[in-house]
């Protein structure tokens, strides 16, 4: 590791200045998560110690605070119940846009005149944000978690739709013709090759979908919602509990690095064939 | 082409009474860019029951396209494909054909991709005995210590290998070959010869086998069949008269192959000369 780094020209200026003790450090794993934690720390203690009047404190709040009221939502049950909202909404409305993009991008991506005539209209909606339908879906399905779930569920939709066609189309017909002639049918062309084939560009479909999905729940929480972490920032803002919003937004950023951490693990996972 | 008259031929009494192949006129035309391009003109061509046939000329002179017609991957323009007597329409599943291109799933371990023309519902196979053939043949062509290696972590020689394993192991009636193994070295390529001989030998297999290299053809085949460059057509048929089991790392040697492979040269030079030209 340290061999590596030092052949970076950045690495090797530091170790003719002195500094290579600090670089090698910072090329491990150890030194990396260290370094990291020691950023974090000092913007956390300027943050706390920043000289501040009242005023100020009022807007930006402290960590302290924050650590605080996190401490008490856990204590009382609030960050279970919010976060378990959201999450379940994100992971019902996910799952259902998955199901149907990648059944009915299978089946489009089999039927290319089909494709062919609905394309124009797949591609408008693709583009469409689909955010603007949350108020359409508020009037049909309530303010409940109907309405959320079906938003994230049409965005995951059109995103895993449109890869898991562009999937199945690439798929090399040398491959379909060789198991063609191998006397398989066509059910077994479509499970041991179309799919498998496409498997890749349906995982990054997906992958790209969860952050939509997760962004989504979020924003239709923000609209109208009656819990949900989307709800919890939305109400402490509303009330001018600034320390309840940070409180909330952070544990939307440790969501996020959670869910990026666990995409990236199952990708590594699932296409080790890929070099 | 005296030498057809010179022994009666092992090939010839079979082709008689029961062709396996026989294309009658056909000839295939491609549209590129608005323009008719013609890829073979019409031929004519009976492959018997268990004959070895080996098809060789010039690049680009059709050899392919005639193999493609066999496996029903393309329908001829005009004329017919026969086989067993019954026009091919669509993908002949009666054939095992290892294309120029290795076809291997990518996604799949060697092991597995040998394996799947047995996991197929049509010759569905117990676990423990596909797993055992597969063993048998990644012993047969040389893969031992690669089978769970992934097609994008073999060679160009070692996908080859796989690829002829794979079609190998359900024992197809007929095998199409299109320069199976250009791809390997010299030593390999005679193990390769031998095995083959031996395993189409002892399945009857007929088989209709592509190749640049004229030694490879003789060492073979007991037909050779010399297309002319494009657009290409049947120019001579030679029967090769060379005892059966042929000791495939001896015969390169002897006085007959070198008449054979002297013969075979003279058809093909004037072919081979022009073809460099284009």
């Amino acid at each position: 590791m340290a061999d590596q780094a030092a052949a970076t020209p950045l690495a090797f200026a530091g170790s003719r200045s002195g500094g290579s003790a600090l670089a090698r450090a910072l090329a491990t794993r150890g030194g990396r998560i260290g370094a990291r934690s020691a950023l974090v720390v000092l913007i956390l203690l300027a943050w706390q110690f920043a000289p501040a009047g009242r005023a100020t404190n009022f807007w930006l709040s402290s960590p302290s605070l924050i650590a605080g009221t996190l401490w008490q939502w856990i204590l009382d049950g609030t960050l279970w119940v919010h976060l378990q909202a959201t999450l379940a909404v994100m992971a019902e409305g996910y799952a259902l846009g998955c199901a149907a993009g990648i059944g009915l991008g299978i089946a489009l991506g089999l039927l290319p005149r089909l494709h062919r005539v609905l394309a124009p209209f797949l591609a408008g909606f693709y583009a469409m944000p689909k955010i603007a339908l949350a108020p359409l879906f508020i009037i049909l399905l309530g303010v409940g978690e109907a309405s959320k779930i079906a938003l994230v569920a049409i965005t995951v939709f059109f995103l895993v739709l449109t890869n898991t066609i562009d999937g199945v189309r690439d798929v090399d017909r040398d491959l379909v013709r060789a198991l063609t002639l191998m006397g398989a049918t066509r059910l077994e062309i479509i499970r041991k090759v179309l799919v498998r084939a496409a498997l890749p560009w349906i995982f990054t479909g997906m992958r790209i979908a969860v952050r939509y999905a997760f962004t989504n729940t979020l924003l239709a929480e923000l609209i109208a919602a009656n819990r949900g972490l989307g709800f919890l920032i939305e109400f402490n803002s509303g009330n001018f509990n600034i320390t309840g919003a940070y409180a909330g937004i952070a544990v939307l950023v440790l969501c996020s690095v959670l869910l990026t951490e666990l995409l990236s693990r199952l990708e590594t996972r699932v296409s080790r064939w890929r070099n | 082409m005296d030498q057809m008259t010179l022994a009666p031929a092992r090939g010839a009494e079979r082709a008689v009474s029961e062709a396996k192949i026989r294309l009658h006129g056909a000839g295939k035309t491609f549209a590129v860019r608005g323009t008719e391009v013609e890829a073979l003109t019409p031929v004519d061509l009976e492959i018997g029951r268990e004959e070895f046939v080996a098809l060789v000329g010039p690049s680009g002179c059709g050899k392919s396209t005639i193999l493609n017609l066999v496996a029903g991957l393309l329908q001829p323009s005009a004329g017919s494909v026969l086989y067993d007597g019954a026009p091919v329409s669509g993908a002949n599943r009666r054939v095992g054909y290892l294309t120029q291109k290795d076809t291997l799933l990518p996604w799949r371990s060697t092991a597995d991709n040998i394996r799947i023309a047995l996991e197929l519902k049509c010759r569905a196979t117990p676990r423990r005995e596909a797993a055992d053939r597969v063993a048998q043949m990644i012993e047969l062509v040389g893969l031992k210590g690669f089978e769970h290696h992934f097609p994008a972590e073999l060679s160009g020689g070692m996908r080859k290998r796989a690829a002829l394993a794979r079609t190998l192991i359900y024992e197809p009636e007929t095998l199409l070959m299109d320069e199976p193994f250009g791809a390997l070295d010299a030593q390999l390529k005679l193990l390769m010869l031998d095995q083959l001989q031996r395993l189409t030998q002892h399945r009857r297999m007929t088989v209709m086998f592509v190749t640049h290299d004229l030694g490879e053809a003789i060492t073979l085949a007991d037909r050779i069949v010399v297309v002319s460059a494009r657009p290409g057509r049947v120019r001579a048929i030679h029967e090769v008269q060379l005892e059966r089991p042929r000791d495939v790392f001896k015969i390169r040697f002897t006085e007959d192959f070198a008449q054979q492979h002297e013969r075979l040269w003279d058809e093909l030079k004037d072919d081979i000369i022009k073809g460099t030209e284009v």
